[in-house]
């Protein structure tokens, strides 16, 4: 409990957000696809994440791996196989519906008047095929149709279905209180023990009550009557509340209405306090116990630099940053979350040095920074410049005594080097790499590269780094 | 550059000086001397000026020098700058002190 009070203390208006955030988009998730096989395979997908995670941390080294294979070709497979589902909840939405609605069975299918009219058709012999969605998805198995989108009544569905209609042979889908469309060819079933007087029109029927949940009506041109087909069944219905009820209930809407709707909304309120506490829980698995501790080495941005200048030199160019946060969060930092940015805006020509605060710093949220290595960087800014200096040869080490150097030649006598203009200023020879004395007997040449210990100054282009010397050596005097 | 001078005459000339000699001379000798000036010996260590003299020069012509007693701290290379009173550089040697 001790432990628990200052954590909860320490959370930061940003972190309630994060949590309500992620709480509702996880909640819309559900609202929006909870009617749909989508839903159904992100739980599975999910399982097996859990699964994958308990075989990891038991040591199954095999199942783990294969679980997570089949887990994040899964979630591709999700996006092409229910691609349809998912546009048709994305766009047949618009925003407000996605962002606040409540999808579900809200328009009443009028199941009166579709009884009312079937049975009208079948008095008059007309043939009708009439389908009525479940919660699968039927744009894989239905064919053709035409867009209708006409509002259910007894003179539109014996409009539809009357002979002359060119559209009369196909399907008519109902949806909520809506002829969807017409004239759709659906796929028809190859059963054996069909009843042999079953048509054409009743063979799709059953294609599609086998393939699908879909519930269909078929009204026989021959026989006048009613038949249904839902799943394998086949059923003539003689009565229309028989037919009512049976429709009701694949619709959605029972007597009891208010039943529904009452559980309705207790699903849904179950739905947002798991919504919530799950993402809590993945909160708190993120942040809870600042127990890890990392040591990045990040290389150094240098922004704002003035145009006209260069950097000529830094003393480091990547810093060490020691970071703390939780293990998840500290383990799951990638290379670009971490930056340490200089502000060169208020450098000046010359030597400058900065020191690497807080808001130099950018770090991934929930990550704390305890210390920067070195925390001083200093950094030389310069006007690049040319100049032609004088070769020296430096000259080390000890002459044989009865020897003296009395002369020396370099070739070339000066070279061009490019450096900072305010450096380069106080600079007015360029020395050779030491040149040793020791070996020396007599007069000879020697080449040698030149010394650059200025860091920032560099040989110009053109110019060679690549000196000969040629020295005479005499006897000394006695 | 010389080791020594003696009489008013250089000896041992030469570019490397060992600081085992104690001391070493810069000799300059000017002909003609139209009137009465003065110049700098400059002693630079690197680029780092580490003495500077001022010797006069008396007509019609004149040999002056200046000298420098070695350290162990003063190897490296050196140069000295002979200028007139208004810092003219006249001429440069370059030199070096080794063990």
């Amino acid at each position: 409990m001790t432990e628990i009070l200052p954590f909860v203390s320490n959370i930061r208006w940003q972190d309630v957000f994060d949590i309500t955030l992620n709480s509702y988009i996880l909640f819309r998730l559900y609202i929006l696809f909870r009617a749909t096989n989508v839903f159904r395979v992100l739980i599975g997908i999910a399982l097996l994440w859990f699964i994958q995670r308990i075989a990891v941390s038991l040591g199954l080294i095999v199942t783990s791996w294969a679980i997570q294979g089949i887990t994040a070709v899964a979630a591709l497979i999700i996006i092409v196989v229910f691609r349809n589902e998912i546009r048709s909840v994305l766009q047949a939405r618009n925003l407000k519906a996605i962002l606040w609605g409540f999808s579900g069975k809200t328009v009443d299918t009028p199941v009166e008047i579709i009884v009312e009219s079937v049975y009208e058709l079948a008095r008059t012999r007309t043939g009708a095929l009439v389908v009525f969605r479940g919660k699968e998805d039927l744009a894989e198995v239905l064919q053709g149709g035409i867009p209708w989108r006409g509002l259910v009544s007894k003179e539109m569905m014996t409009s539809i279905f009357w002979h002359d209609n060119p559209v009369h042979d196909g399907a008519a889908i109902i949806e909520g209180n809506q002829v969807t469309e017409v004239g759709v060819i659906l796929p028809l079933s190859h059963r054996d023990d069909l009843p042999s007087y079953y048509g054409t029109r009743h063979r799709a029927a059953a294609g599609l009550a086998e393939a699908t949940d879909a519930l269909v009506i078929v009204v026989s041109e021959e026989r006048g009557n009613v038949v249904l087909a839902r799943g394998s069944d086949m059923s003539v219905i003689s009565r229309k509340e028989e037919l009512a009820k049976i429709l009701r209930e694949h619709v959605g809407v029972t007597a009891e209405e208010w039943t529904y709707l009452r559980g309705g909304k207790l699903e849904i309120g179950v739905a947002a306090l798991v919504s919530i506490l799950f993402i809590t829980a993945v909160w708190f698995s993120f942040t809870s116990g600042l127990d890890a501790l990392v040591t990045l080495e990040i290389p150094i941005e240098y922004m704002n630099r003035d145009p006209e200048m260069e950097i000529l030199d830094t003393s480091v160019n990547a810093v060490h940053l020691d970071l703390s946060g939780s293990g998840a969060l500290i383990k799951s930092i990638r290379p670009g979350q971490v930056q340490v940015r200089l502000d060169l805006n208020k450098a000046a020509p010359g030597h400058n040095a900065f020191t690497i605060a807080d808001e130099n710093v950018a770090l991934p949220p929930g990550v704390f920074l305890k210390r920067v290595q070195p925390s001083v960087v200093e950094v030389t800014v310069d006007v690049p410049t040319n100049k032609k200096l004088p070769v020296q040869v430096d000259w080390v080490g000890r002459l044989a005594e009865h020897l003296i150097l009395t002369e020396v030649k370099v070739n070339p006598e000066n070279v061009w080097v490019i450096g900072g203009k305010r450096i380069l200023k106080n600079v007015s020879t360029i020395y050779t790499a030491e040149v040793p004395l020791d070996n020396i007997r007599k007069t000879g040449t020697v080449n040698v590269n030149l010394m650059f210990d200025l860091g920032s100054v560099k040989i110009a282009p053109g110019s060679t780094d690549r000196i000969k010397v040629e020295y005479v050596a005499k006897e000394r005097p006695q | 550059m010389c080791e020594d001078i003696k009489e008013f005459t250089p000896e041992n000339q030469a570019i490397v000086f060992s600081i085992t000699i104690g001391r070493i001379s810069c000799f300059t000798s000017f002909d003609p001397v139209p009137e009465e000036t003065f110049i700098y010996h400059n002693w630079f260590r690197r680029d780092k000026l580490s003495k500077r003299i001022k010797l006069s020069l008396q007509p019609p012509r004149w040999s002056t020098f200046s000298s420098f007693q070695l350290r162990e701290a003063d190897q490296g290379p050196w140069r000295v700058e002979i200028t007139d009173k208004d810092g003219r550089i006249l001429r440069l040697f370059r030199f070096s002190i080794t063990d």
